[in-house]
């Protein structure tokens, strides 16, 4: 995958590099256009356009980290494990029907500690044991899910017991609901990250290749390890919000979030194979599924036939947005 | 060859995964299907070859060296089964995950029953896997105990492959809610003694009913099925079609399946409720966790109190919020069963089997294939089911006596699926 940057990328340059970005907006336009003709009193509404957002919340999360992952080349795979772990934690520690604890934020801080936790924990077998990451990254996935089971316990499921809490992430004091405002803050911050600091840009060199990061000093297993424990942070913070949601701990309250996620990753333009893309294509990537996951059932299109469509609609996304690229000499595995 | 039958027809049951029975709580990937066909061929073929000669080799054992024993030390000699002391005895229960409050249920009653017949218990944890579950199984069954097993299956097609195993094993069991179509316990020899299920019809109903009582039988609803593809989900929606045929003037404005979990059930009704705002004037569902996360959607939208719900499986919470009348009296009904009965009726079933205490060629068409008992729980009733997970003081015990008490008819017929 190293022939991926070459003279032909600084020749084709300007223009093309300009519009390679739009190919995601151009098929979020496209679905809007769409669902809006076949739902005119529906879905152009402020109303629905609050409900996407709030689809769009915890993936938006999710994915910030997973953009790190995968711009290093890497897969992480075990969010849905990490999301139930992280919320079933969460909720045992916040007031709910189970247990007679209050830890306020510090229930939140715990969260996000495991989370961070599984991160570096497959980070560090991925790196010190060389296993590749897909399959250490599935394994955690099942080992958060053991961890959420073991919290869960065979007692009755534990409801969170603030009603304000089960509410926050979708009230809209400002006009847009708290959950998706903290995803853009999280998504701002990742921005920043990536943009401005030696943890952003590092990755993009060791997606780019490898090899010469590895010849240039880069200590490519420790920024493994950074971009794991952002993803597993960003994992957790996605499960306690899910949880809150939710008004209960549930293990598998992360359903659905890995499929979501990457292929929002991907649709939105960071390739598998790392190197390039970033968190703003992953914002707009989620935003192409939630909107068209709203818009089938909008829609009426019949629950039978809703999981293909969307199928095929990710895959004339992915075309889509790799458009631009499709010509060039370039490996796609 | 009459144990053949189940195993070496299993290709072509398979080949119907549409027809398969998911259980209220599982769902049935099409990957898991097909691995477990590859599995269940792989036993048959094994078992043409290999198992016959084992299990003759098996019975002639258990007449020579355990059959003097067993017979005196049960109190109901003259069975026509195998049967074996207590102490050679180990029970074995299968669950689909242990993450949820019914498969929680499940694994207390196979403790409680094990704990008063004084037999030790294993619990086969599935995580959703057909072919977990089928390890499982089979590591119990190698460590030389006769099994006692009831069976909640991951697949319906795992059915064949598990009574192949217990045969060879020569215990016994008893499979609930799923069982592929064409196995029958009647025709698949003494070592599989029955099937059990609930109602499905019968428990959408229940939770139809009161809905459209609450609602006057006039207003829109919307419903929230299971799996698409699951036999238990389509058999509640079908009840709850019946009863609307009989309230004309209500409507049911969208059918979205939010697959039994509480998380698809917030995020599909959160859509539903974009698209008809307040046109929703209830909302019917195949399981209380979607039903739970059916109404924490309409909380946060603050339309609870305006909107009346039901459910299936009376989970706790959602008899709390019966008793509590909460949010203007919203939840209106939840069909009753427990894991935890499911299980204890199961396993000891399959427990008087093995001790001779039951004679399988004695039982009625009825007790070897039939439906349990479902109860209605509404606000006005909810107190009573509070306590106890809702299981009756002294229930237990009862069921000692005669596991067959909750047994209310034959298989459940169907109509056609929606």
């Amino acid at each position: 995958m190293s022939e991926k940057v070459t003279e032909e990328d600084k020749e084709s340059g300007g223009t093309r590099r300009a519009f390679a970005g739009y190919g995601e907006l151009v098929i979020l336009v496209f679905l809007i256009v769409v669902f809006s003709i076949l739902n005119p009193s529906k879905f152009p509404t402020v109303a629905n356009l609050n409900t996407i957002l709030n689809t769009a919340a915890v993936p938006t999360i999710v994915g910030v980290g997973a953009t790190f992952v995968v711009l290093m080349g890497r897969i992480d795979l075990s969010v849905e494990g990490t999301m139930g772990a992280a919320g079933l934690a969460y909720v045992l520690l916040s007031p709910n029907s189970r247990t007679g604890t209050n830890w306020g934020f510090g229930a939140i801080v715990v969260a996000l500690a495991l989370g961070a936790g599984l991160g570096v924990a497959t980070a560090l077998v991925h790196t010190r044991l060389k296993v590749p990451s897909f399959i250490v990254s599935l394994g955690m996935w099942y080992v958060g899910l053991g961890i959420a089971a073991v919290l869960f316990g065979q007692e009755m499921q534990p409801f969170l017991s603030d009603p304000d809490t089960t509410v926050w992430p979708t009230s809209a004091p400002l006009g847009v609901s708290n959950s998706y405002l903290l995803a853009l803050v999280v998504v701002a911050l990742g921005f920043l990250v990536e943009r401005f600091t030696r943890l952003g840009r590092v990755p993009y060199a060791i997606g780019n290749n490898e090899g010469v990061a590895l010849l240039t000093g880069i200590p490519v297993g420790r920024y493994c390890i950074y971009a794991f424990a952002i993803a597993g942070a960003c994992s957790a913070l996605a499960g306690v919000i899910a949880s809150m949601s939710l008004g209960a701990g549930a293990a598998n309250v992360g359903v659905g979030m890995v499929f979501f996620t990457l292929a929002a990753v991907v649709i939105g333009g960071t390739p598998l194979s790392g190197g390039k893309g970033g968190v703003l294509r992953t914002l707009v990537g989620v935003l192409v599924l939630s909107t068209l996951y709203n818009g089938l059932i909008l829609s009426g299109v019949a629950p039978s036939l809703q999981s293909g469509v969307s199928g095929l609609v990710l895959i004339i996304a992915a075309i889509a947005a790799g458009w631009s690229q499709r010509d060039r000499l370039r490996v796609v595995k | 060859m009459e144990w053949y039958t189940g195993s070496t027809d299993t290709p072509p049951q398979i080949a119907k995964s549409r027809l398969i029975w998911t259980t209220p709580n599982g769902s049935v990937g099409r990957c898991s299907v097909r691995n477990i066909s590859i599995w269940s061929k792989r036993m048959s073929s094994a078992g043409k070859t290999v198992n016959v000669g084992l299990f003759l080799a098996r019975k002639f054992l258990t007449a020579a060296s355990f059959g003097a024993f067993a017979w005196a030390s049960v109190a109901h000699a003259g069975v026509s089964q195998p049967t074996y002391p207590k102490s050679d005895l180990l029970l074995v229960t299968t669950v689909i995950n242990a993450t949820n409050p019914y498969m929680a249920s499940w694994i207390q009653g196979s403790k409680d029953l094990a704990a008063k017949l004084g037999v030790p218990v294993e619990v086969v944890q599935s995580n959703g896997s057909s072919q977990t579950e089928l390890a499982g199984i089979q590591a119990q069954a190698a460590k030389g105990k006769k099994i006692v097993l009831v069976m909640n299956p991951v697949a319906a097609s795992n059915v064949p492959a598990v009574v192949q195993t217990i045969k060879s094993n020569g215990g016994y069991m008893v499979v609930w809610w799923n069982m592929p179509p064409g196995t029958e316990p009647k025709t698949s020899g003494d070592h599989f003694v029955a099937f059990g299920t609930y109602n499905g019809i019968t428990a959408g109903e229940c939770g139809a009913e009161h809905l459209m009582e609450a609602l006057h039988g006039k207003g829109n609803i919307i419903a929230l099925p299971g799996v698409l593809d699951s036999t238990v989900s389509q058999e509640r929606y079908q009840g709850l079609l019946d009863t609307l045929k009989k309230y004309p003037d209500a409507k049911l404005l969208d059918t979205q399946p939010a697959n039994w979990d509480q998380a698809i059930a917030l995020r599909t009704t959160q859509q539903l409720i974009a698209k008809y705002g307040d046109k929703i004037d209830g909302v019917w569902t195949a399981d209380d966790a979607m039903m739970l996360g059916a109404y924490q959607a309409f909380k946060q939208a603050g339309r609870a109190d305006k909107v009346k719900f039901s459910g299936e499986g009376a989970y706790p919470p959602v008899i709390d919020l019966m008793v509590k009348k909460a949010s203007n009296n919203a939840v209106v009904a939840s069909a009753f069963h427990r894991g935890y009965m499911a299980a204890a009726t199961g396993l000891l079933i399959a427990y008087k089997a093995a001790v001779g205490e039951i004679d399988v060629s004695k039982l009625t068409p009825e007790q070897r294939h039939g439906q349990y008992a479902v109860g209605c729980v509404t606000p006005e009733n909810a107190a009573q089911y509070q306590a106890n997970g809702g299981i009756p003081p002294g229930w237990l015990d009862e069921l000692i006596k005669n596991p067959f008490k909750d047994l209310v008819g034959g298989p459940v017929v169907h109509t056609a699926a929606p």
